[in-house]
């Protein structure tokens, strides 16, 4: 068992209630297990980033900085974040 | 200064730059771009001044209240350097009359408030090759990219907007006054080092800044070879694609 720490942008942060949100998932685990651990805490975040059975083409995943996907495997101590685009500017 | 100098100055006083909105991004964008003595400044917004636009629409004064917004900032520019030429459209950019607004400009700063703006000018400038300094705010957080021909384009990084309602905008939120402020002045630096040619512009990064933590971070992201817009086998107009929605590029 590993933990990995979520980061979360804009108006995910405010459906998930908390920038961070630190999950378990286990040794061989992936991004996709630390999104179901994110979302076994966060009600209401599912129907956001979800699309279907994807993850919606406005949610962009990242794994330590870089651009990640739900099947890559996660390793204790990763930051995974997730970021929606924003659009204010008046 | 070495890096601009006579040659970099008459660059900048030779150069044309448009200004997508003149509301919180675009006042800083105006004054700094005007300061910079960038010759030919083009203004575009719709929209009137508010006294409850003051605390963060740093070109308009509590005088301008009532009037529209680029007959305001048009009259700033005067002021800080009459020897910029302005242009301004009291419109919004729209799918009918973009391809009468941006050829002829040398950079687009993309200063507004809404997603179906944001896609439209990055569809139309990249098919048309022109570069957008890009920049965005939510509450206490901004985005920041730059959008070169070469480089990946906003739906490379975000294929289509969000369901209209999902995200709260601006003027349902509230901003903090002083962000489009440190979001804006990013993108006028950004504008002007396209227009030099200078430094290393945010092409494949996209800039985070937090005011309440004051953090700036950088995230790259990679064109995304399927794009609609900037991919291998992409549309060669904006003609089938609509911008009332989620921005979405239709299947047909």
């Amino acid at each position: 068992m590993g933990t990995v720490t979520w980061r979360l942008f804009a108006d995910l942060a405010e459906v998930a209630e908390g920038r961070e949100h630190t999950v378990s998932v286990d040794p061989d685990g992936t991004v996709g297990d630390a999104i179901d651990a994110l979302l076994a805490e966060s009600t209401g975040l599912r129907e956001r980033i979800f699309d279907g059975d994807t993850i919606a083409d406005d949610v962009n995943l990242m794994r330590n900085g870089s651009p990640a996907d739900p099947t890559e495997s996660v390793a204790d101590g990763d930051e995974l974040a997730m970021f929606p685009p924003v659009t204010g500017g008046r | 200064m070495d890096d601009v100098g006579p040659e970099g100055q008459k660059r900048l006083l030779d150069s044309r730059a448009l200004v997508v909105g003149a509301g919180g991004l675009g006042s800083p964008v105006i004054q700094y771009l005007a300061a910079a003595g960038v010759g030919r400044l083009t203004i575009v917004d719709d929209d009137v001044v508010e006294r409850s636009n003051l605390q963060r629409q740093t070109v308009h004064a509590d005088a301008d209240v009532g009037r529209p917004k680029v007959e305001s900032a048009s009259a700033f520019v005067a002021d800080l350097n009459p020897d910029i030429d302005v242009v301004t459209h009291r419109t919004r950019v729209t799918k009918e009359n973009v391809a009468d607004i941006v050829p002829g400009h040398d950079v687009v700063v993309d200063a507004s408030d809404n997603f179906p703006t944001r896609y439209l000018l990055n569809d139309f400038c990249r098919l048309q090759g022109v570069p957008i300094a890009h920049g965005a705010i939510y509450k206490f957080e901004g985005q920041v990219t730059t959008l070169v021909p070469g480089g990946p384009c906003y739906r490379c990084l975000f294929p289509e907007a969000p369901e209209p309602g999902t995200v709260p905008d601006c003027a349902a939120t509230g901003v903090l006054g002083v962000l489009p402020g440190t979001v804006g002045c990013l993108q006028a630096t950004e504008a002007v080092k396209l227009l030099l040619d200078a430094g290393d512009p945010l092409v494949g990064r996209l800039l985070f800044y937090d005011a309440m933590d004051m953090t700036f971070e950088t995230a790259p992201y990679q064109r995304n070879p399927e794009c609609p817009i900037c991919g291998d086998d992409h549309v060669d107009s904006i003609d089938g694609i609509e911008y009332t929605s989620a921005c979405a590029v239709g299947a047909d």
